[in-house]
């Protein structure tokens, strides 16, 4: 009898988590450390633990770790939502804005932001004039309605992933469209700071953000271990999946929503960054090669790593004026796609 | 064990199956033929639970198939489909495993009953070896006989095959047919095939079902589907059964139009 045996399997990858581990602890400390504004470090380590001088008390506590922090919970998020998008869709290229969440939250943004500056006029020039309080919030609504769109459209046609594809294309061109079309018929000079969030940027965020996101990773890492089977089934056929036992059509919701309120969550909070959900999931399967086990895990830990390393790029490239994270992995993010496509047989 | 009553299937307006009728023992083999889009893949997503029919009902030991989870009838029935496609990094194993989902589900650790299943399954298809290939490093008999496994690992009562021997050389084809055989004798599994070689059909099943547009004119025995004169009308074809052993299968024996060759040729 072939008995398996799973430890044996397991082991054969085992350096590879806590390599990992390390590596994010590192890429935080990195981003703690180094920064504009050179501190000394000594004294950041004192800031840390409620001491050290004013300056790097409210440097470090105040600017970059919740910065740091809310970038880390919305890689998180990216990762995780492409993840479960390519799996669900057995499309390789998916990510949060192929499924028009991205474009959703970007024109819920735009909506309320017009909508604002006509009804508030109180002559303000800055988005930080504005109720941008509530700029997550009206995201992540955004994007979960277009999210829940695009369910109810390819549910009454049945779910085939191509469909829900095609429309996620579609509705989410649409609607970019819209957005767009309300920047550019009623944008005054105050709109253009919109242009910052359209690029995806952690610039001035603080604990709040990190404080929005948090019920949405929480929520979402726990659920992990409940669908990591359904998760596995969902990437072979409908009738495949069924025949196993899967009841194919509500994991298939509950991925799909729990992918949306990931995503929508995260562009809410830092814009849509591109290039982190379509690119992770695949960086961890291609370091997990075929242990299918460990690529949930990876991905966690790589989309916290490359947002952390991306912002810390961002950051330190632009001097005081510095790069959009968006834009760093965009740069990044074509490189490593096509590197990683060259090693896909 | 399973049988179906009434059984009608549309697609739009196209008919699929209609009044399907199948009652089946334990143990039974039972070929099911037909020409292409004779609805015998139909016959085996309803018998499945897969598609929803129009009219009429499908029994598992009793029991209403639509009143049942996908669980649930994992646990009775398992349903190979034509050209099923996996993730292209899957291992033959992790496969394999996938067919233990109705028995673990969504957190239960596997236990030595599910990697005995495992183990069993991989053995009876001849695969233990390749275990660990990823399955886009296989060739089509290897591929289809790790789908078979999986089916296998499912451990059900019923199993439900449709064309399993398509793409197959003659060698993996005999393969098949042998480990369904040693299934249903061995170990009592009711087995359903689609299958579209006459002989094979004959020469492994205990029963044999004939459709035609959807429809069954036939439900017996080999010899008396040879008798019946049906295969020569629902197929076009010209032919006739002959007995090749006393008290083995008929054998049908195509006649094929023997065309006169070009003058410039034959002179």
């Amino acid at each position: 009898m072939n008995t398996i045996a799973p430890a044996a399997r397991r082991r054969h990858h085992a350096y590879l988590l806590p390599l990992l581990a390390v590596l994010a602890l590192a890429a935080l400390a990195l981003a703690i450390l180094l920064g504009v504004v050179d501190l000394d470090p000594a004294d950041t380590l004192a800031a840390l633990t409620g001491h050290g001088s004013p300056e790097a008390r409210a440097i470090i506590l105040d600017i970059r770790l919740p910065r740091i922090l809310t970038g880390i919970l919305a890689g998180i998020h990216f990762a995780l939502a492409g993840l479960l998008l390519q799996s669900i869709t057995r499309n390789p290229l998916a990510d949060p804005s192929l499924m028009g969440v991205s474009q959703g939250a970007m024109l819920a943004v735009s909506g309320f932001l017009v909508f604002a500056v006509y009804s508030h006029d109180t002559g303000s020039t800055t988005l930080q004039e504005l109720p941008v309080q509530w700029l997550p919030l009206i995201g992540t609504l955004g994007g979960l309605a277009a999210g829940g769109f695009i369910y109810l459209i390819a549910f009454r046609r049945d779910l085939g992933p191509l469909r829900i594809t095609l429309c996620g294309i579609a509705v989410g061109a649409v609607l970019h469209a819209i957005g767009i079309g309300l920047m550019a018929g009623w944008g005054s000079g105050r709109l253009e700071v919109l242009l910052e969030w359209f690029s995806g940027s952690l610039y001035a965020r603080g604990w709040q953000h990190a404080l929005f996101l948090l019920p949405f990773t929480v929520a979402g890492l726990l659920v992990l271990p409940v669908i990591r089977r359904p998760l596995e089934l969902l990437r072979f056929d409908a009738t495949v999946a069924r025949s196993f036992g899967l009841a194919y059509r509500a994991q298939f919701s509950i991925v799909l929503l729990i992918a949306c309120a990931l995503a929508a969550s995260a562009v809410g909070v830092v814009g849509p960054v591109v290039f982190v959900g379509l690119i992770v999931p695949h960086m961890a399967r291609f370091l997990a090669g075929q242990q299918s086990r460990i690529v949930l895990p990876l991905t966690v830990a790589l989309g916290a790593i490359t947002m952390t390393l991306a912002d810390l790029a961002g950051r330190l490239a632009g001097g005081t004026e510095e790069i959009p994270i968006g834009v760093v992995t965009a740069i990044c993010g074509v490189p490593l796609l096509v590197a990683l496509l060259r090693k896909t047989p | 064990m399973l049988s179906a009553s009434h059984l009608s299937i549309c697609y739009g307006q196209r008919k699929a199956l209609d009044g399907f009728e199948i009652a089946l023992a334990a143990g039974e083999i039972r070929a099911l033929i037909g020409p292409n889009g004779s609805g015998k893949s139909t016959a085996l997503q309803a018998l499945a639970g897969l598609a929803k029919p129009e009219a009429g009902t499908v029994l598992i030991d009793g029991a209403s198939i639509a009143a049942m989870t996908r669980r649930e009838i994992a646990h009775r029935l398992s349903f190979l489909p034509q050209q099923p496609t996996a993730p292209d990094e899957m291992t033959v194993e992790q496969l394999v495993r996938q067919g233990r989902f109705a028995h673990v589900g969504l957190f239960r650790r596997y236990r030595q009953q599910d990697e005995d299943a495992i183990g069993w399954a991989l053995e009876s298809t001849g695969l233990a070896e390749l275990a660990q290939r990823s399955l886009s490093a296989l060739s089509g008999g290897e591929r289809q006989r790790a789908w078979i496994s999986a089916a296998l690992a499912q451990e059900a009562k019923i199993l439900l095959l449709d064309e399993p021997t398509s793409f197959l050389d003659i060698g993996y084809q005999i393969e098949v047919l042998d480990l369904v055989h040693r299934l249903s004798r061995e170990r009592g599994v009711t087995v359903v095939m689609a299958i579209h070689d006459l002989n094979q059909a004959m020469s492994i099943a205990d029963r044999i079902s004939l459709l035609e547009k959807g429809r069954l004119v036939f439900d017996g025995s080999a010899a008396d589907l040879a008798a019946s004169g049906l295969i020569e009308r629902v197929f076009r074809v010209e032919g006739r059964f002959v007995q090749i052993s006393p008290d083995g299968p008929p054998h049908f024996d195509v006649h094929l139009k023997r065309w006169a060759e070009p003058v410039a040729l034959s002179a």
